[in-house]
């Protein structure tokens, strides 16, 4: 068990056409036993992150240091590390057994009996062991993934590395899994880096995340910091699901002007965007509130679509007086006059009512146009986020 | 837009839509830990391959590279019957050859002429034969009908014979008294057809080509059946569904999509008519005549019966500059389009 | 297309049509491909007289009827076929196993230059062997002289040697194609179990490859045992080979078609035998690479 050690890593692959720079100078601390999630869109070089550490890759510069061993160099033969594969990557030939017992065959001197003995325990731990006599192909999607882990937990490494392990599964069951990693990992306590592109993933399961783009990493931090502080805009639009809602914003006298709405700008706003000509406006769904009459921070709307989840309800809100300049809005494009709003599913609204909303000043982020980074984060003062007594 | 341009556009589309979607996901997969420098670079990974690619790739270099040089240089000597003059190392095999095709051809003329004709002639002719009646194999054969893997067996069985039997089995098929070609035609009263087939100059090369397509269509057939299959059955009931004609439907739509196919099975079918051998010495001996002679007949006959090695080891390298100019282009764009 | 009521009475006695012309196409394909098998088959059968009286088509009946060609047949080829089966078995075991070690090397194996070299043995496989018949008389006189080392027996073993080497082109494609088709993240998972590259091989690629060991045992034992361009230039005198002793039987059978053509399906026979068996691995071979 030791802690891992991104240090102002950087990944050039060279091509037929040129260079791609898969990960930028990404520098990261991973602490002993802790659980570190990679996230970020396709393509964003989390993977290729993970396959450097796993001496899958090699390390254009910057330094990976595992406990105090720099470890760049090292193959992936002799690196105390187990991966689990999307898609599994179980030995076909072997039955679930063999397959458990190969890396410590390999990599170990212990006696048959030896290994005998933890592949059990491991495969009660993972709860497959009635299976360990059948081959992979024999096996349901779950209970491969389930082999794919007890391989790896068997071998009790320093530290686990999970490319997408859940990818594969169904809705449910990856759901179930999540839980049951966490739980395993917690028992264990072996330092975990998991990668995946499903930011609810992300933020329920990891200690900590990290957020990459481009191969830029945007932010490390614990999700909810992640999440009510995000560093950038990026980092903002990326977790939380419905996304938070963007509007382009310059700064006249005391209020942001938008192309459909005006926002007044109270003492704490003012003095962040000090200086600035125009902002990214931001305020996550659910801090979108219904009911009053229209004001400062209220305005007028329409609802478009309902989807109502149970838990809560997704509105899809216009402005009123839509002129429909921008037309129906289809999916991906929000255009500049329409609102996504989370409420709890026992407040009913109906497509096409009009209603007014709340947005507060306090729950407002701003951002730097250009550069994206974060001016003002919403405050949490108001918010009761405090531990439950 | 007419039905056929109607489905020639969806098809256009419908390749291009699903490349983009692998390609996105690719593009996923490579650039997050794709080998695109080929991972580890020269180290203790070249090391520990090379054992198991090294003494085979010695075998190779000596008897096969090794034997092409040997044979390079042996052509450039004057090397014929028990004196081996190694000096002067000139061309002079080729220009002889090369001469001796371009003084042309009378039927009395040099052999080396008709040699050379021929074997262009074969090469072509075979060639295409072999495509079309192998495609039109697998066009029947994809019809979803039953008893498939029976009727493939069969028309696949000739390529598990040697070109010994087949030859023994040819030539008395083609017997001008006792064959069965000849009966045949005979029986049905066209008895203009019924010719000397392997006797007469005129015919035996095309005695050849018929036998030789014979055996190799089955091998056109299993290339253009997968190449055939690899294409989504939508793009068929599509067309159907515009209301295209069969024949129009697999001229302009199907056909066009099977150009990877077309085109590795007209280099494998052209390298091995170029080296056909056995089928004509069987037939022929070493001595078919203007009619039928062939490059690599000619070879053997030049080195191994008149002992004029230089002048036969000219002729084997004229024949694989040959081969080379139909697999080497055919290779690079493999290397370049990745596909090795 | 219509949808009316008799549209579809009509689609239900149109179809059948076509699909009696699509067999009937198929049947006649089958009586030509067959042909020459049937009449080299009945004409096996027939005596003397019969053959030179009868259609060749026509199987033999009553007293044309003898099974006399196949014991002549067999009796002035069994040497050659007992020849053969000692070179043909070894080249094709080692071509093959030499092709899956080369594959391995190449493909799952990682280091610059390895497709270059891949490229290199697969231009092997279009070589025509007229390029290199003088310079392999030559090496097996000269050079290494085989059967003043091994005795006249030296032909075969020269020829055995050879044809792994021709062989091997091929089957590492073989092999590369199915190596390239096994889950790539698998062999990693191997590498990060602590497996060595030997080790790789030897419990993983080498169990998974044996699919396609099947395939390119059943297609170079085909290749091999029917080549003839190789035996002739190689082997001298006594030790023929079944390829050439059914050739020089061309020469000397004359008119005795009957015994020719046995002696032809007797040649033919172990790679009917095996195709009959394993018509599925030897397809694969086929299309995996080219003849």
């Amino acid at each position: 068990m030791a802690g891992l050690t991104i240090d102002n890593v950087t990944k050039i692959f060279e091509d037929d056409d040129g260079e791609i720079v898969a990960i930028d100078d990404v520098s990261i601390d991973v602490a002993d036993e802790e659980f570190l999630v990679l996230v970020g869109p396709s393509g964003c070089g989390k993977s290729t992150l993970l396959r450097m550490i796993a001496g899958l890759e090699t390390v254009t510069s910057g330094t990976i240091t595992l406990g105090d061993q720099i470890i760049n160099d090292v193959k992936p033969q002799y690196l105390d590390v187990a991966m689990v594969f999307q898609s599994y990557a179980l030995y076909p030939h072997m039955s679930v057994r063999g397959n458990m017992s190969f890396g410590l065959e390999e990599s170990t001197d212990l006696s048959d009996d030896e290994i005998d003995e933890q592949v059990t325990e491991s495969a009660e731990m993972m709860e497959i062991a009635d299976l360990l006599d059948r081959k992979p192909s024999e096996l349901s999607g779950g209970q491969q993934q389930r082999v794919a882990l007890g391989r790896a937990i068997v071998r009790d490494p320093e530290v686990f590395l999970m490319d997408e392990p859940l990818a594969n599964l169904d809705a449910k069951l990856r759901a179930q899994m999540r839980t049951e990693l966490q739980r395993l990992q917690e028992d264990l306590g072996v330092t975990t880096i998991y990668v995946t592109h499903d930011q609810t993933e992300a933020m329920t399961m990891g200690d900590r995340i990290a957020i990459l783009d481009d191969g830029r990493l945007q932010q490390v931090g614990d999700p909810l910091t992640c999440y009510h502080q995000p560093a950038n805009q990026f980092v903002a639009g990326f977790i939380g699901e419905p996304s938070m809602n963007f509007f382009a914003m310059d700064l006249t006298g005391d209020r942001l002007v938008g192309e459909r709405f005006e926002y007044p700008l109270t003492d704490a706003l003012s003095a962040a965007v000090e200086g600035r000509d125009a902002v990214t406006f931001g305020i996550r769904p659910e801090d979108i509130s219904f009911g009053g009459s229209a004001g400062e921070h209220a305005f007028e709307m329409d609802v478009d679509v309902v989807e109502p989840k149970g838990d809560e309800n997704i509105v899809h809100l216009r402005l009123a007086d839509a002129d429909d300049e921008f037309g129906a809005h289809v999916s991906e494009e929000r255009s500049p006059d329409a609102f996504v709003a989370t409420i709890s599913g026992m407040e009913s609204v109906e497509a096409g009512e009009s209603i007014v909303a709340t947005i507060p000043p306090t729950a407002v982020h701003l951002f730097d146009a250009t550069t994206g980074e974060a001016i003002h984060n919403r405050s949490l003062d108001n918010v009761d986020v405090s531990p439950v007594e | 837009m007419s039905a056929i341009d109607r489905i020639a556009d969806r098809v256009r589309r419908y390749r291009f839509g699903r490349s983009d979607e692998e390609s996105t996901s690719d593009a996923r997969l490579a650039t997050d830990g794709g080998h695109r420098t080929g991972g580890l670079d020269l180290g203790p990974e070249f090391v520990q391959a090379l054992p198991f690619w090294l003494p085979a790739g010695l075998l190779v270099a000596l008897f096969v590279y090794g034997a092409i040089g040997w044979n390079f240089f042996i052509s450039l000597t004057d090397w014929s019957g028990l004196q081996a003059s190694y000096w002067p190392l000139d061309f002079e095999m080729y220009t002889r050859f090369f001469g001796k095709v371009l003084e042309g051809g009378l039927l009395g003329g040099p052999i080396e002429y008709w040699s050379f004709r021929n074997t262009i002639v074969l090469l072509i002719v075979f060639t295409v034969l072999t495509l079309i009646v192998g495609l039109l194999l697998a066009i029947l054969i994809d019809q979803q009908i039953r008893f498939e893997n029976t009727f493939r067996t069969i028309y696949l069985l000739p390529m598990s014979l040697s070109f010994v039997v087949t030859a023994v089995f040819w030539q008395w098929m083609y017997n001008p008294r006792y064959g069965i070609i000849n009966s045949a035609l005979e029986t049905v009263g066209l008895d203009f057809f019924a010719v000397n087939w392997i006797g007469a100059a005129q015919f035996k090369l095309l005695a050849v080509i018929i036998a030789l397509t014979w055996q190799f269509s089955g091998y056109g057939m299993v290339v253009y059946l997968a190449g055939l299959r690899a294409i989504p059955s939508d793009q068929f009931e599509a067309a159907r569904v515009d209301g295209a004609g069969t024949i129009k439907m697999y001229l302009r739509v199907i056909v066009p999509q099977l150009r990877a196919a077309t085109l590795s099975a007209a280099v494998v079918l052209m390298v091995f008519a170029l080296k056909a051998f056995d089928f004509l010495y069987v037939i022929f001996g070493s001595r078919p005549g203007p009619g039928a002679d062939i490059l690599s007949v000619m070879m053997y006959r030049t080195a191994f019966d008149t002992s004029q090695f230089a002048y036969g080891a000219a002729i084997a390298t004229i024949l694989f500059v040959l081969a080379l100019g139909v697999i080497g282009p055919y290779l690079y764009i493999q290397y370049q389009r990745g596909d090795l | 297309m219509s949808t009316s009521n008799d549209s579809i009475v009509e689609r239900a006695t149109t179809v059948p049509r076509k699909r009696i012309g699509l067999y009937a196409a198929l049947l006649a394909m089958v009586v030509l491909y067959l042909l020459p098998l049937e009449t080299g088959l009945f004409t096996a059968f027939k005596t003397q007289s019969a053959f030179q009286t009868t259609i060749p088509v026509l199987p033999p009946i009553g007293n044309q009827i003898t099974a006399d060609p196949w014991f002549q047949a067999f009796d002035r080829l069994w040497p050659a076929l007992g020849y053969s089966v000692a070179f043909v078995v070894p080249a094709t075991a080692l071509s093959a196993l030499f092709g899956s070690l080369a594959a391995y090397g190449l493909t799952i194996t990682k280091w610059r230059g390895q497709i270059l070299i891949m490229l290199i043995f697969v231009a092997g496989i279009f070589i025509p062997y007229q390029a290199v018949l003088v310079p392999l008389t030559r090496f097996w006189t000269s050079i290494v002289n085989i059967r003043g080392l091994l005795g006249p027996e030296g032909s075969l073993v020269a020829l055995s040697i050879t044809h792994i080497a021709y062989g091997i082109p091929i089957c590492t494609l073989l092999f590369r194609g199915h190596f390239k088709g096994l889950d790539q993240s698998m062999f990693e998972a191997a590498r990060l179990d602590g497996a060595t590259i030997r080790t790789i091989y030897r419990r993983i690629a080498f169990p998974l490859a044996i699919p396609m060991f099947a395939v390119t045992l059943i297609y170079q034992f085909t290749n091999i045992w029917n080549d003839l361009l190789f035996a002739l230039v190689l082997v001298r005198g006594e030790y023929e080979v079944v390829t050439m002793a059914l050739q020089s039987f061309t020469g000397s059978m004359v008119g005795q078609y009957n015994l020719l053509m046995a002696g032809a399906f007797i040649t033919a026979l172990p790679t009917i035998a095996v195709y009959v068996l394993f018509g599925k691995q030897f397809a694969e071979g086929v299309s995996g690479g080219g003849a």
